[in-house]
């Protein structure tokens, strides 16, 4: 038995060695393997980022958040409600399909018959067809952030997802539980790579696409092996080890180890996703006061959160929107001052204090319990006792609905990259029928907030929309309806020689398609 | 007096005194034991009340090393705990629920066993039944669903306070029916002896019988297993804090430690689970070692010349 075992293991090597030399390989390592092979069953960032390795969007965010031509070639608004794109042409899908109008009309609707999707994309009206390689993407209202939502259109190849398979399902089927078409076909999309294999949890393999069309894309590599690593510390053994090149997410701990390796380096990108406590002022007293909430934003000291917990993995907020938001208005800084926090605690005539409680995640966010614990610490020191409960984000969800504590954590990423997304969802007030402030546990609510928030969602004149949600960042600043900890940065670990850098973005989304590899 | 007389002339005595294992294991279970009760004389910080400690302070190696201050003698842990204050507090945490969760299961268990033994037929079976059903369930799955009730019925904020008896009662609830056998082995054989004979002829009643006169002569086995099962019960809190059913985390016990350690051992914080592991280590195995010369001691089939 053992000799078998060796001799596969030395067989393994041997081709592993010449796939090598063939060609340049890249070994990833990834929390998690993309859950399908349908892009739009579920959104989520592995969905996303197996997305820009096998298809191409119509337009896509660069580092500084500006829009990259992709699969349109340029864009012009026609009116309110109309974006022309005009497509690239001669692009061909992995099937030899070519790519023409219809498949945006088909992708299109496609994403608004999809649960996940069909939030962002209810807005959208069936494009209309102006010829083979433009055409008119509608929305039903004045739409400021089309062009946000241009980067979550992936067109599919309309011909190889209609009709029946044989089981005598249609091809376009979204499944979320159970079987589908798209979901268990290796994809055909426009993408630099197509997928050749996939055994879910354990491997995923790419091979470079020799037909695709953007031939400045400098990427030289021919192969992309994808190994889903759980566990963080195994991930970051395998990258020091030298089994894989690439592993992303690295662990804050880590941070030092990584950097101290001369045989490894460590890429951080300025994340999007806020971390903040909202304080429900339904259920507590002193939490309706706005002295007391300003006082527990001076006693966070968010500063220590980030260099102590987060070991300068995070960037420090005193706001919803980070920088190159439209929102995000500088002067807005962090407040940490622990001797005005107790002042505006006598003011507010809270000098002894109160008793609270909160919830808070323990596996969704980087280091949520950990900050969960600090906070609680932090606001002893103003005489605020919290009872603290942790748990896992699979029951942690239904429990902020609920809405059980004083206290609740959550961590939000705009799905839009846009200021308008964190007031809709966190700051306006709840309303159960229309789903405005679905997420503000802290039933903070202001009409002005609400006024604007709803006019900036139809403002397609950036400048005056701009004002308008530097407004609301402001008033949610002077009201401090809110605790904001940090924006969650991304951590690659790659091997020496490869420069993960110029292919990551703000929304960790790496564009694998122009990874350079020596 | 006079038993004090007697216990220094007894059998147990002498061979406590002659017997090294038995004697330095004891007495560092006792000094364990009595620095975790005093705890709050003992230790430099009150690190169970969460005004007393600073982020900044976070993750400080022990006072010896490099960067380590004075203030803390073994370091921080993350969130800029004193590490040797927590530690003790900690300690006191897991003997409160080993012992705790002991008395609690010993109580039922012994109830259980000498009712069932000494009884017998239907209601045997059934207690026996019983405990071989409660045996079949993991602690663990008791853990979780005991504290999701918990939750349901005193809300969110109530846990922090109700978390150690909770665990108390979890513990002891997965762990009665070794007593119960036990004990009811023990009156098994028992139970025919002449002085239980002659006990029945005065005609006195059956609870007096069972607790008055089978009861003391079935402790024997039951002192032995308290002391395993002391050890056992705080293992057992360990892993469930390990795992974040056990105490809140702004009340670490030993096991809470240890996991909130254990992601930094590999980064370089290897203080944070090395040195409360180490007393975790210490504390349960001098209470077995103990354990262990009690059963060679007051078993008549081992006298050991």
């Amino acid at each position: 038995m053992k000799k078998i075992i060796l001799l596969c293991l030395a067989a393994g090597l041997v081709f592993s060695g010449t796939a090598i030399a063939k060609g340049k390989t890249l070994r990833l390592a990834l929390d998690a393997d993309p859950k399908t092979l349908d892009i739009h069953e579920q959104l989520s960032a592995g969905m996303l980022q197996f997305s820009h390795i096998v298809f191409d969007p119509l337009v896509r965010w660069t580092l500084d958040m500006s829009f990259e031509p992709r699969l349109a070639r340029r864009w012009e608004r026609i009116d309110d409600k109309t974006m022309r794109f005009y497509l690239r042409k001669g692009v061909s899908f992995h099937s030899g399909n070519p790519f023409t109008a219809k498949d945006i009309v088909f992708s299109v609707n496609r994403l608004k018959k999809s649960v996940d999707f069909k939030g962002l994309f209810e807005l959208f009206e069936e494009p209309v067809i102006i010829d083979d390689h433009t055409v008119d993407i509608k929305t039903s209202k004045p739409y400021p952030l089309l062009l946000n939502m241009a980067t979550y259109i992936f067109p599919v190849d309309s011909v190889f997802y209609t009709g029946k398979d044989n089981k005598g399902k249609a091809k376009d089927n979204i499944v979320k539980v159970g079987y589908s078409f798209a979901k268990s076909t290796l994809p055909s999309g426009t993408g630099p790579y197509r997928c050749t294999y996939r055994e879910h949890g354990v491997k995923m393999l790419f091979e470079r696409n020799s037909d695709y069309w953007d031939k400045k894309s400098p990427g030289n590599v021919d192969k992309i092996v994808l190994s889903p690593i759980k566990e963080e510390a195994t991930r970051v053994a395998a990258l020091l080890s030298g089994d894989v090149d690439v592993i992303s997410p690295v662990p804050p701990q880590d941070f030092k180890r990584i950097e101290r390796d001369r045989k490894v380096n460590l890429f951080t990108v300025t994340g999007t996703r806020i971390i903040t406590v909202q304080m429900n002022q339904k259920r507590s007293k002193p939490l309706r006061n706005p002295l007391v909430r300003q006082a527990i934003v001076h006693a966070v000291n968010n500063d220590g959160i980030v260099k102590r917990l987060m070991k300068g993995t995070a960037t420090l907020a005193g706001q919803m929107s980070p920088e190159g938001y439209l929102g995000h208005d500088e002067t807005l800084k962090p407040r940490y001052d622990l001797e005005k926090a107790k002042q505006l605690m006598k003011q507010a005539g809270y000098e002894k204090g109160f008793t609270a409680n909160m919830i808070a995640p323990n596996n969704r966010y980087v280091n949520d319990e950990k900050i969960a614990e600090a906070f609680v610490s932090m606001l002893s020191k103003i005489k605020i006792k919290i009872n603290l409960k942790t748990m896992p984000k699979a029951q942690y969800w239904d429990e902020f609905d609920r809405q059980p504590a004083d206290f609740q954590l959550i961590g939000w990423h705009s799905d839009t990259e846009d200021s308008g997304n964190f007031y809709e969802y966190l700051a306006m007030c709840p309303d159960r029928k229309t789903g405005l402030g679905q997420y503000n546990s802290g039933n903070y609510c202001n009409q002005e907030v609400d006024k604007l928030t709803l006019e900036s969602m139809v403002e397609t004149d950036m400048q005056v929309r701009a004002a308008k949600l530097k407004k609301i960042e402001r008033i949610l600043y002077d009201e401090a309806a809110f605790i904001p900890f940090h924006w969650q940065n991304f951590a690659y670990g790659a091997r020496k020689g490869i420069n993960v850098e110029p292919i990551l973005n703000i929304m960790n989304f790496p564009y694998f398609g122009d990874l350079v590899m020596k | 007096m006079r038993s004090w007389q007697r216990f220094r002339q007894s059998y147990f005595f002498y061979s406590f005194k002659r017997d090294p294992v038995a004697l330095g294991s004891f007495s560092i279970f006792f000094f364990l034991f009595m620095v975790s009760i005093f705890a709050p004389l003992v230790a430099p910080y009150n690190t169970y009340d969460t005004s007393t400690y600073d982020i900044m302070d976070a993750e400080l190696p022990p006072s010896w090393m490099d960067d380590g201050e004075e203030r803390f003698l073994l370091g921080t842990d993350i969130q800029g705990r004193d590490l040797y204050s927590t530690m003790i507090y900690g300690l006191r945490t897991s003997v409160f629920i080993g012992v705790g969760a002991v008395l609690f299961q010993a109580i039922l268990g012994i109830i259980v066993g000498l009712t069932a033994g000494y009884l017998g037929g239907r209601v045997d079976s059934t207690l026996m039944r019983i405990a071989d059903i409660q045996f079949s369930i993991p602690y663990l799955i008791v853990a979780i669903i005991a504290s999701a009730i918990f939750q349901l019925a005193f809300g969110v904020g109530r846990f922090e306070e109700l978390a150690l008896p909770l665990l108390i009662v979890i513990i002891g609830l997965s762990e009665w029916p070794k007593y119960a056998r036990t004990v009811r082995a023990s009156v098994l054989g028992e139970k025919n002896k002449e002085y239980v004979e002659a006990a029945r002829v005065i005609g006195l009643n059956r609870r007096l019988i069972m607790f008055r006169h089978i009861l003391p002569n079935t402790m024997t086995p039951v002192l032995v297993i308290s002391t395993i099962q002391v050890a056992q019960a705080i293992m057992s809190e360990a892993a469930l804090s390990f795992l974040g059913l056990g105490m809140p985390v702004t009340k670490p016990s030993l096991g809470s430690l240890i996991k909130a350690g254990f992601e930094y051992v590999f980064s370089g914080s290897w203080w944070i689970t090395f040195f409360p592991g180490i007393l975790l280590v210490t504390f349960t195995l001098v209470i077995i070692l103990f354990g262990d010369w009690l059963r060679d001691v007051l078993n008549p089939k081992l006298y050991k010349g």
